[in-house]
């Protein structure tokens, strides 16, 4: 097998982008969508890396990654307090019913 | 003496104390005025003005000593004393465009140096004369801070040096005269009739601010001493120093405009511009044709105010003015002789007015005006000494009248308790029993007014009549602009003899409707009795307050609505004022009398005439010349007083014959006989309904089409029409917003995708500049672009590989067209191309600039 190329990371990349806005778009639940973002993010991540492989003269590509990551942890941090919150005032953590702002 | 070493003649701050003495009494009377009590509000605004009036002593003392030491040499010049509180600002002007300083600097010559005493002399007999007056209203302190703003005001107007300092006193009486129309606000006239004066001299200020302009631009300086020095660049016949009428500014009509264009620019010098516009002004405050209107609604005020505000001090700031700028005037006989015209226009228009009616301050309002009116003619006439005369005059016997009205109205209305009915002559008579100082000092009073020989008025009136008789106004510099082929408009040579004419008319008017007034108001019997019932016996106020004489009624008191069913029932006379109010009224009596004396040009004993010599030198040097010489007119002046003389006769045994042996019933016959000549006196000539017509419907018709503009215009359509725009906006985007997050998700993803797409696909975008007939085309740069062109626009492409060639350079013939081509590959691999047109310089423009070069 030959070795991996660039096209593969990309591709990748890119399918995993897709899932991850597709189940960020379709899917209800809160924690799904959290992890949908998250898919997101990774494979924003790969994309990175990979083109760090790429062109190696600096290493911008693999801390930013971890500026992503720090990002991450952060967001989902909040996130998830959000979820916990909203569980507590509508005993459900649908995003349907995350409609306080409508009116 | 030690006072002349504190006080410089050119730092003479003493003129500071005189200033700040009433503004003091004014801050403390208007801030604390309430807290304070009405005995310490009386005591703060007498002693602000009285020691003002003997701070003004002092400083005329100073003067006359510093006169004396100039000597009394032909141009000895005048004396001055000058105190600058601070320069405020400067701009540029004149001829060379120099500085022009505009400095706060006030001085005291001789004109104004009197003018000063009969400011805070008979400001402070008024000021005492109201305490007295106004004692039971409730706007006790308000009236003494504006009445002593009022004088502080007008010594501004008076000492300042400068015109922009006078323009400070100048608005300042106007704000101060506003104010105290208007004292009673809470009656709608009264509050309209300050208002009506408000608008009436803000007219005129427009004129004077336009004079200051001219004065600033022409001559370079603002100041009395630096316009006398510029005054002879006025009169400068060449083009440039002209003032172009029409068209304005100088302008050039062309195109359909061209008819406005006129053949020859109509201009007139500057001097009869700056006349002009301060004319303007003078009528506006001084009340003369066409501005006059507002003076007797102005009798709306408190019966003090009227008396130094609207008869002895500020409505006399318009003669003042042109006495203070009389080198000016005297420089256009035409604005001299149209003065003297409207000066003598409105003595007979309002002296006509003044014979029909009732109101006893209506009455004097009128002779006010009609007395102003003689003023402007001996003024008009370039009898400066003779005009300021009888403002100086004027003051003494007109304050005494209105304060005489006053105390009048003052002992009928604690009978009568109506403000209208109090004030009319028809419910008064016999009061010379019951008010005898009151009575004796009116008939002093009036004795000066209708020109009782060898009272003031009747020397101040005389001498301006003779002076409009023999003197003859000629522009000083005749023989100058004659050598030059300019000729300068002078009156013709019945205009004197016309003017001296309609004076003795004017004359016998004012004698017939002053010795009505008094005969109506102190002779017969006392026709009150039958207006108001007594009215002790229901109010025990007024019981209280007939006990204590000298009970003034606050007028804001609503008394109308009473019923009157015993017509006939007797109640308490009218009785004496008190002292506060007799005092001021013997004192003014007396000067009525005998401050005549102080000018008396049939004897050759003037003092004031020589005193004031110096003030009008300048303007009296080559401008007056004397009809017939000066030993015929000397011949003439005993038989021209005849004429004075002859109208206080006439007159007053007409008024006796009227009033008193015939009681009034000729007059009634003469009115019904004429019915429509007597309405049109009663209605004062429908000169408000004129006005009325014509110019305030000219303003309402512009106000209601801006009204209408602003309502369908602006706010119609900029206003409404872009709301409804911004509002449809807003319906549209509101849907979006709909607080769904899924929905925020799915614009984003859709967002997101569509900035992807655009960065995947590669837009080849050029900006072409011309550099001569080359022409640079460069391509817009993005992501991973390289490019290849073909740049001969023979169809092909030039190179095989993408480059990063982005500038291409083009030349195209002048006229023709280019079609080239770009390809871009972006990162992806995905290659655009597109056509672009590049077109040659403008070949036929470029042909005509050369045939123009050629040319």
């Amino acid at each position: 097998m030959s070795t991996m190329n660039l096209d593969h990371f990309v591709v990748l990349s890119a399918i995993l982008f897709t899932i991850g806005s597709i189940g960020f778009l379709v899917r209800r639940n809160v924690i799904v969508t959290l992890m949908s973002i998250e898919i997101m993010l990774n494979a924003v991540n790969l994309a990175l890396v990979a083109f760090n492989r790429a062109h190696p003269a600096n290493y911008s590509g693999q801390i930013f990654t971890f500026f992503v990551i720090a990002a991450e942890a952060a967001e989902v941090a909040i996130g998830l307090a959000i979820v916990l919150a909203m569980f507590r005032l509508h005993r459900t953590i649908r995003t349907d019913d995350a409609t306080l702002l409508k009116n | 003496m030690e006072l002349a070493a504190f006080f410089p003649n050119n730092n003479f701050s003493l003129i500071g104390v005189i200033l700040a003495l009433p503004l003091i009494g004014a801050f403390i009377n208007g801030v604390w005025g309430a807290r304070l009590g009405k005995p310490a509000v009386r005591l703060m605004a007498l002693s602000s003005v009285g020691l003002s009036f003997i701070a003004s002593l002092f400083a005329f003392c100073a003067l006359h000593r510093a006169s004396e030491a100039l000597g009394h040499g032909e141009h000895q010049g005048a004396a001055r004393l000058s105190w600058l509180a601070w320069e405020w600002m400067h701009t540029n002007g004149g001829q060379f465009l120099q500085t022009v300083p505009v400095e706060l600097k006030f001085s005291i010559d001789a004109l104004s140096g009197v003018m000063m005493l009969v400011v805070t002399g008979v400001g402070f007999l008024i000021h005492l004369y109201a305490t007295s007056y106004m004692a039971n209203d409730p706007g006790f302190a308000r009236f003494f801070a504006y009445l002593n703003l009022f004088v502080f005001s007008m010594l501004v107007l008076i000492l300042g040096d400068n015109l922009p300092v006078l323009f400070i006193g100048w608005e300042g009486v106007g704000l101060c005269s506003y104010l105290l129309i208007g004292f009673w606000f809470d009656k709608t006239e009264n509050a309209s009739a300050g208002k009506k004066a408000f608008i009436a001299n803000r007219i005129g200020d427009f004129g004077l601010l336009c004079a200051m302009f001219l004065l600033a631009s022409s001559t370079g300086a603002l100041d009395w001493a630096g316009i006398a020095r510029g005054a002879v660049s006025l009169v400068n016949p060449s083009e440039g120093a002209q003032i172009h009428i029409w068209p304005i500014a100088n302008a050039h009509y062309t195109g359909w405009l061209q008819f406005l264009q006129p053949t020859h620019p109509i201009t007139i010098t500057a001097a009869t511009a700056v006349g002009l516009a301060l004319l303007l002004g003078c009528t506006g405050k001084s009340a003369q044709l066409p501005l006059y209107v507002w003076l007797p609604d102005a009798m709306a005020g408190p019966t003090p105010v009227s008396a130094l505000i609207h008869a002895a001090t500020m409505v006399t700031a318009g003669v003042y003015l042109i006495c203070r700028l009389s080198f000016v005037f005297v420089l256009s006989p035409a604005v001299m002789a149209l003065v003297a015209c409207i000066g003598i226009a409105t003595a007979l228009l309002a002296a006509s007015i003044a014979l029909v009616q009732n109101d006893i301050k209506k009455v004097l309002a009128y002779s006010t005006v009609s007395q102003l009116g003689f003023m402007f003619l001996g003024v008009g006439v370039g009898a400066f000494v003779a005009g300021f005369f009888h403002v100086f005059t004027h003051a003494f016997f007109k304050a005494c009248l209105f304060l005489g009205a006053g105390s009048v109205i003052h002992a009928m209305h604690s009978r009568v308790h109506d403000d209208v009915a109090s004030q009319d002559m028809r419910n008064m008579g016999g009061l010379r029993k019951y008010m005898p100082i009151t009575f004796w000092t009116f008939v002093a009073a009036t004795a000066a007014i209708i020109g009782f020989p060898f009272t003031s008025g009747f020397f101040s009136k005389d001498e301006i009549l003779f002076k409009a008789f023999v003197n003859h106004s000629v522009s000083p510099y005749k023989t100058e602009l004659a050598a030059r082929g300019v000729e300068v408009w002078e009156a013709p040579t019945w205009f004197g003899p016309m003017l001296y004419t309609l004076g003795v008319i004017a004359a016998t008017m004012t004698a017939f409707y002053m010795v009505r007034a008094l005969v109506l108001t102190f002779f017969g019997e006392f026709r009150g009795w039958s207006i108001g019932r007594a009215s002790e016996a229901q109010h025990g106020h007024d019981l209280e307050s007939a006990e204590k004489a000298g009970h003034v009624h606050g007028h804001g008191h609503v008394h109308g609505s009473e019923a009157h069913d015993d017509l006939t029932l007797p109640g308490d006379a009218p009785h004496e004022s008190p002292w506060a109010i007799t005092l001021p009224l013997v004192v003014l009596g007396a000067a009525a009398l005998f401050a005549g004396v102080l000018n008396m040009a049939p004897f050759h004993f003037e003092p004031l005439g020589h005193w004031l010599d110096p003030v009008f030198e300048q303007a009296l040097h080559g401008s007056v010349e004397l009809r017939g010489g000066a030993e015929h007119a000397e011949a003439l002046m005993w038989p021209l007083a005849g004429g004075g003389v002859a109208a206080f006769f006439v007159g007053t045994a007409l008024a006796y014959w009227v009033y008193v042996m015939r009681n009034g019933e000729p007059a009634h016959r003469l009115a019904t006989a004429l019915p429509r000549v007597y309405r049109f006196l009663v209605d004062k000539w429908r000169v408000d309904e004129f006005y009325n017509a014509t110019i305030i419907a000219t303003t309402e018709a512009l106000a209601t089409m801006a009204n209408a503009f602003d309502k369908w215009v602006v706010d119609g359509i900029l206003a409404k029409l872009t709301a409804l725009i911004v509002a449809g906006f807003g319906s549209f985007l509101r849907a979006f917003q709909n607080g769904v997050v899924n929905t925020y998700a799915a614009f984003m993803v859709v967002g997101g995708a569509a900035i992807g797409w655009f960065m995947i696909v590669p837009h080849p975008e050029v900006v072409i500049k011309a550099e001569g007939a080359a022409q640079m085309v460069e391509a817009t740069t993005g992501p991973g672009y390289t490019y290849r062109w073909d740049a001969d626009g023979d169809g092909l492409i030039d190179d095989e590989q993408f480059s990063d060639r982005s500038k291409v350079t083009v030349q195209v013939e002048p006229g023709a067209k280019k079609t080239i081509r770009l390809e871009v590959k972006n990162a992806f691999g995905i290659t655009r191309s597109k056509e672009i047109q590049i077109a040659g310089p403008d070949a036929p423009a470029v042909q005509m600039g050369l045939a123009n070069a050629a040319q």
